[in-house]
């Protein structure tokens, strides 16, 4: 069921209607059972990948919950004896799972590459059944993992009711593209007992209507241009190309951004706050702010559950004592935590998908960072000799410019059909670059029709302004509810008019970017 | 403002602006769903699919046969059908039908409207692509066919685009005769309205080429048809579901492109073309000689509707219109693997020789006895020319030789050339005509009916250069070797002597309207017709346009009001192609001047 769709209005409004009209304690199971049709209406097919997810993760928080209770009744003796065995249980079973898990995943994303890799390679057939893809695979998986981990660190309290668990799993906003959510926020939440509150109601409206805004105006709009461009990329000069890349920006950003506005604004009328996915990632000032602004529930469970652990396990530490010893200067302090930073893009670009270009992808990312985290001390030394105004807002543009630019020329790699077109178009993008091959109609020959062009550039205009007067910390749903009735009337009648123009018709319903990843 | 009041604030509004744009869906209808504003050439170009069963629905008494498949089957006209048949035929293509969205269609045909016929057409592609479960407002079925839920269909077409209803309200402010990129059917047929593409000059192949490229670099296309065997299963269930219902079926394959026909592999072809074999008996018209000369297309994927004359003509034994020998082979179980082989031996060819030919057309005016000194035509001259064109080996030919050759694959002489003259003046009958008679050469004459047998302009009483009157026309008719034409009763006016607006040619004037100049230019090319016909009793069949001005809608009114051919004044030679009627519109005519013989003779030589 696609958030576009009018049946998922239809549903929630249904849904929204009953939360508040059943008995509360009914809620949890309510959101449980809306979460199933959601679930079943998308993919029936594949409901048993996340049964078995939800199943292996449960079982391993319960076992956990049973080794860590049975170690809390050990005395100090029996504790100092028994250590190595509890830790090693313990472990198992986190092993145990994200084997189970991660190899789904990956099986599903792998699978078919690796067969088809191997039969060009060596002619060799293996058996590679055409799986469907679940909806949603990645971010339930991350989402149970990041419980069982927590239960293994003692950090939450394992879930006794499966139910109550599954719903934790399942919870329809979230289950498309995320957030990933974290067990301690989110569960006590999902099972909470919630009055109707109207400012609730209002916010999570406006939210998902701002939300809807960035889909369907511009993200819709701009994938018919970056459809286009590359469909024949070989066809068109580097002006176009660049400003394929651009839309390709746009779309990425207003779809996933704005799916993700929808998800919260979903939660939050349910009386249900989700954390932040985007935090305005154009107004980063480097590549590592850009991955914290950019799909932040990803870049944090990374952080925490493959970063940390990465950083301090034996063969890093290792690691770290080896550079202390034989390397000189920042090399020696950071070459460790840069091994694990690089090591973290690294599956960040495997996850994206079977294909070289993410991996590439992630590569490029790693490196740069990696690079960065290395030359911090000469940017410093630099900076402490030029006397420049070094906060000032120009050497902040620049900063802008320079990440934006990176990220740029990063989404080159990921929407290329293959990792060398993707380096031809960034030669012809600068070799063959002429504002000429913009002129002559050729504008609205790319998938957009000139009414297309002026609906994107006015939203872009408003999506800029907005996030400009949030990034100051002005709350923009705040400052409407400070207008007068009129305004605020009025404001409302042209945002819904403008969605419904840009919702109705041709429109046909295209999934979000992320919903398979 | 509270949020409870905020949040019914923003209900109310959405629930307004979504009713408002349902009643403008409902009231202008463009896909005519609703039976609103009715308009079903603009609501089938929208959606053929939902346009036509609309269509259907209310018109369906009227037709009592029905071709069906994809958008190729526009290209077998109806009234050949109708006549061959005896029957009402209704065609029913769709673009991008595949045999699935055929088959529903045919069981809704056979379940509401009255059948005798059902002509299928199957096109190649038919194998690539099957049920794509296309659910777009412009590809869906009409709930009527698909058995989709009515909510769902009406609700979706009351909320679409209000784009839609505003593009057709603009559409219904034109005033225009041709069909636009909105209104591409023609209602009472069904069939693509072709009218501009079937007069448009076809000559030579290189002109051809020049005009539409995509001929000489056709795209790479697949190989494989991963789709043959459901589409079969399909096929299969519509001669069971005619075979039932006591309906005659007729399975045609298509006439393809060749370049396009040759990508498929060998097994993809012989997989199709024997599997349909076995479900049904079928004419195949896939590949032949003409799938070897481009202008037999439209475009790259569709043939053109006189390639569908000559299809029908072989399917019903008509012997009277020009058929390649190769086109069309009748396939049963028993010759389809023999018919498979010669199909991916691919060795039609186009052998142009033996269906173009190249026809020079002169143009001559008014001649003088004597030699007046100004350098205009002179009988001795003209004399002097046409003695040249018959020792240079050049053969004179009527207008109905010509239509022979198109039309029913007649020989014409080895070297053709048409003579013709624009206005009718008197020296045509006086000093032309027997010299063509003392020679034996044919000629057509293009008389403007007000000037009939005048010397004085219209009522004015101005005196012009004398014409021809309708008894000397008749004496020259008797004679076998001379044709009338029109050059139009009315449209070639004098600025001087006529009052505003004007019309010097037959010509669209500026700011007119096409729906007004094609009431002008009908009127006055029925009068010219009607009069040359009741004053010579010969037939009218071909135009000169005055001063050679001409427009693809005067073109087409031309080809409704039954004329076989027009005369441009561009100056070049014409290609006919057998089976194409076209080739005789807007043909090129070089004027001539008064020049030698043999000067005649290099400037045609070298025009060739």
């Amino acid at each position: 069921m696609s958030f576009t769709s009018l049946t998922f209005l239809a549903f929630l409004a249904g849904l929204i209607v009953l939360y508040y009209i059943l008995p509360r304690k009914c809620q949890w199971a309510l959101l449980l059972a809306a979460s199933c049709a959601f679930y079943l209406c998308g993919g029936a097919k594949t409901i048993g990948y996340l049964a078995f997810t939800a199943l292996t993760t449960y079982t391993a928080g319960r076992r956990l919950g049973v080794l860590n209770t049975r170690w809390k009744a050990l005395d100090a003796q029996e504790k100092k004896t028994r250590k190595r065995a509890h830790d090693r249980r313990r472990k198992g079973v986190v092993w145990l799972v994200c084997l189970l898990n991660f190899g789904v995943l990956f099986a599903l994303k792998y699978w078919a590459f690796l067969a088809e890799a191997l039969l060009r390679r060596t002619g060799l057939h293996i058996f590679a059944p055409e799986l469907l893809m679940p909806v949603g695979v990645s971010f339930y998986t991350f989402q149970s993992i990041g419980y069982v981990v927590d239960c293994y660190r003692g950090k939450v309290q394992p879930q006794k009711n499966f139910a109550k668990y599954a719903l934790f799993v399942s919870f329809f906003p979230q289950i498309v593209q995320g957030p990933i959510g974290r067990y301690d926020a989110l569960a006590p939440q999902l099972l909470a007992e919630h009055e109707l509150d109207w400012e609730n109601i209002r916010g999570g409206l406006q939210l998902a209507l701002w939300g809807y805004f960035k889909k369907l105006l511009l993200a819709e709009r701009t994938a018919a241009l970056v459809n286009t461009v590359f469909a024949s990329p070989e066809t068109y000069g580097g002006a176009v190309l660049v400003l394929g890349v651009f839309g390709y920006c746009v779309q990425l950003y207003c779809d996933f951004s704005g799916g993700i506005d929808i998800s919260r604004g979903t939660a939050q009328m349910l009386g249900i706050t989700m954390a932040e996915n985007f935090q305005r990632p154009i107004f980063a000032r480097s590549l590592t702010e850009y991955w914290r602004r950019w799909h932040i529930s990803l870049g944090s469970w990374m952080r925490d559950y493959v970063f940390y652990p990465l950083a301090l396990s034996r063969p890093f530490r290792a690691l770290g004592s080896f550079a202390r010893k034989h390397f000189r200067g920042m090399l020696s302090k950071i070459f460790a935590t840069s091994m694990a930073t690089f090591v973290v893009y690294f599956i960040i670009g495997v996850w994206h998908g079977a294909n070289f270009r993410y991996l590439a992808f992630g590569l490029y990312n790693g490196v740069l960072i990696t690079a960065a985290l290395l030359l911090e001390p000469l940017f410093v030394r630099v900076r402490e000799k030029l006397p420049l105004c070094w906060d000032g807002w120009l050497w902040r543009g620049v900063q802008m410019l320079r990440t934006g630019a990176i990220v740029f020329i990063g989404r080159y790699i990921t929407r290329a059909p293959r990792l060398t077109t993707a380096l031809s178009m960034l030669r012809r993008s600068v070799t063959d670059f002429s504002l000429s091959q913009l002129r002559g109609g050729a504008l609205f020959s790319l998938g957009m029709t000139k009414a297309d062009w002026l609906v994107v550039l006015a939203g872009l205009f408003v999506l800029l302004a907005v996030e400009m007067y949030q990034e100051r910390g002005g709350g923009a749903r705040a400052l409407l509810a400070r207008q007068k009735p009129a305004v605020q009337g009025f404001v409302t009648l042209a945002w819904l008019a403008a969605l419904l123009l840009g919702a109705l018709g041709g429109y046909t319903g295209a999934g979000f970017i992320y919903a398979q990843y | 403002m509270k949020a409870k009041s905020w949040v019914v604030m923003c209900l109310l509004l959405a629930l307004a602006l979504v009713l408002a744009v349902a009643a403008l869906n409902f009231f202008v209808d463009p896909f005519g769903v609703f039976g609103q504003n009715v308009w079903y050439s603009y609501a089938e170009t929208l959606n053929p699919r939902v346009g036509k069963t609309a269509y259907l629905m209310e018109h369906a008494d009227e037709y009592d046969s029905y071709l069906v498949g994809c958008s190729s089957t526009s290209s077998y006209p109806v009234e050949e059908l109708n006549e061959y048949l005896d029957a009402k035929f209704y065609n029913t293509i769709v673009y991008g039908a595949d045999m699935q969205d055929t088959r529903l269609t045919v069981e809704w045909l056979l379940k509401n409207c009255t059948v005798k016929n059902i002509v299928l057409n199957v096109y190649i592609d038919n194998g690539l692509t099957w049920a794509t479960g296309e659910d777009s407002l412009s590809y869906k079925l009409h709930e009527a066919v698909s058995g989709a839920g009515k909510v769902g269909f009406y609700g979706g077409y009351l909320l679409a685009s209000p784009q839609y209803a505003l593009d057709k309200i603009k559409a219904q402010q034109d005033d225009l005769v041709l069909p636009q990129s909105y209104n591409v059917f023609d209602e009472q047929t069904g069939a693509y309205d072709k009218r501009a593409r079937d007069v448009e000059n076809i000559g030579s192949l290189e002109r051809y080429y020049e005009s539409y490229p995509v001929f000489t670099n056709y795209p790479q296309g697949p190989s494989q048809l991963g789709y043959t065997d459901a589409c079969m299963q399909d096929v299969a269930a519509i001669a069971a579901l005619c075979r039932d219902a006591g309906v005659q079926l007729y399975v045609v394959c298509a006439p393809v492109y060749r370049d396009y026909f040759e990508g498929y592999s060998a097994e993809a072809i012989t997989d199709f073309y024997t599997k349909l074999a076995a479900v049904t008996d079928y004419w195949d018209f896939s590949y032949s000689s003409v799938s070897c000369d481009a202008r037999y297309f439209y475009d790259a994927t569709h043939f053109r509707n006189d390639v569908g004359r000559m299809a029908l003509a072989r399917m019903f034994g008509d012997d009277s219109v020009y058929i390649p020998d190769d086109l069309g082979v009748y396939v049963t179980r028993e010759n389809a693997e023999a018919h498979a082989q010669t199909l991916c031996a691919h060795e039609a060819a186009a052998d142009t020789a033996a269906y173009t030919k190249d026809l020079p057309v002169l143009m001559y005016h008014d001649l003088l006895a004597e030699d007046d000194g100004t350098g205009a035509m002179t009988a001795e001259i003209f004399d002097e020319q046409m003695q040249a064109l018959q020792s240079a080996g050049y053969t004179t030919v009527s207008l109905d030789e010509v239509y022979d050759y198109v039309y029913h694959g007649a020989e014409l002489p080895e070297k053709p050339i048409l003579i013709t003259f624009d206005d009718g003046y008197r020296s045509n009958y006086e000093l032309a005509y027997p010299i063509l008679q003392k020679y034996g050469m044919k000629a057509a004459m293009f008389v403007i009916g007000v000037s009939v047998g005048k010397d004085t302009y219209k009522d004015t009483g101005v005196s012009i250069t004398p014409h021809f009157s309708y008894e000397q026309a008749r004496e020259m008719i008797a004679s076998g070797l001379i044709t009338i034409g029109s050059h139009t009763y009315d449209l070639h006016q004098s600025p001087q002597l006529d009052d505003a607006p004007v019309r010097e040619t037959a010509g669209i004037l500026p700011g007119e309207s096409q729906a007004d100049y094609a009431v002008v230019f009908s009127d006055d090319l029925a009068q010219s017709m009607q009069t040359i016909f009741a004053e010579t009793g010969q037939p009218v069949t071909a135009l000169a346009y005055p001063e050679g001005v001409y427009t693809t809608l005067s073109q087409v009114l031309c080809r409704e009001a039954g004329l076989l051919a027009t005369f441009s004044s561009d100056a070049h030679s014409n290609t006919l192609v057998r089976g194409l009627a076209q080739c005789l519109y807007a043909m090129g005519r070089y004027s001539v001047t008064p020049c030698s013989g043999a000067e005649l003779i290099a400037l045609l030589d070298g025009a060739e």
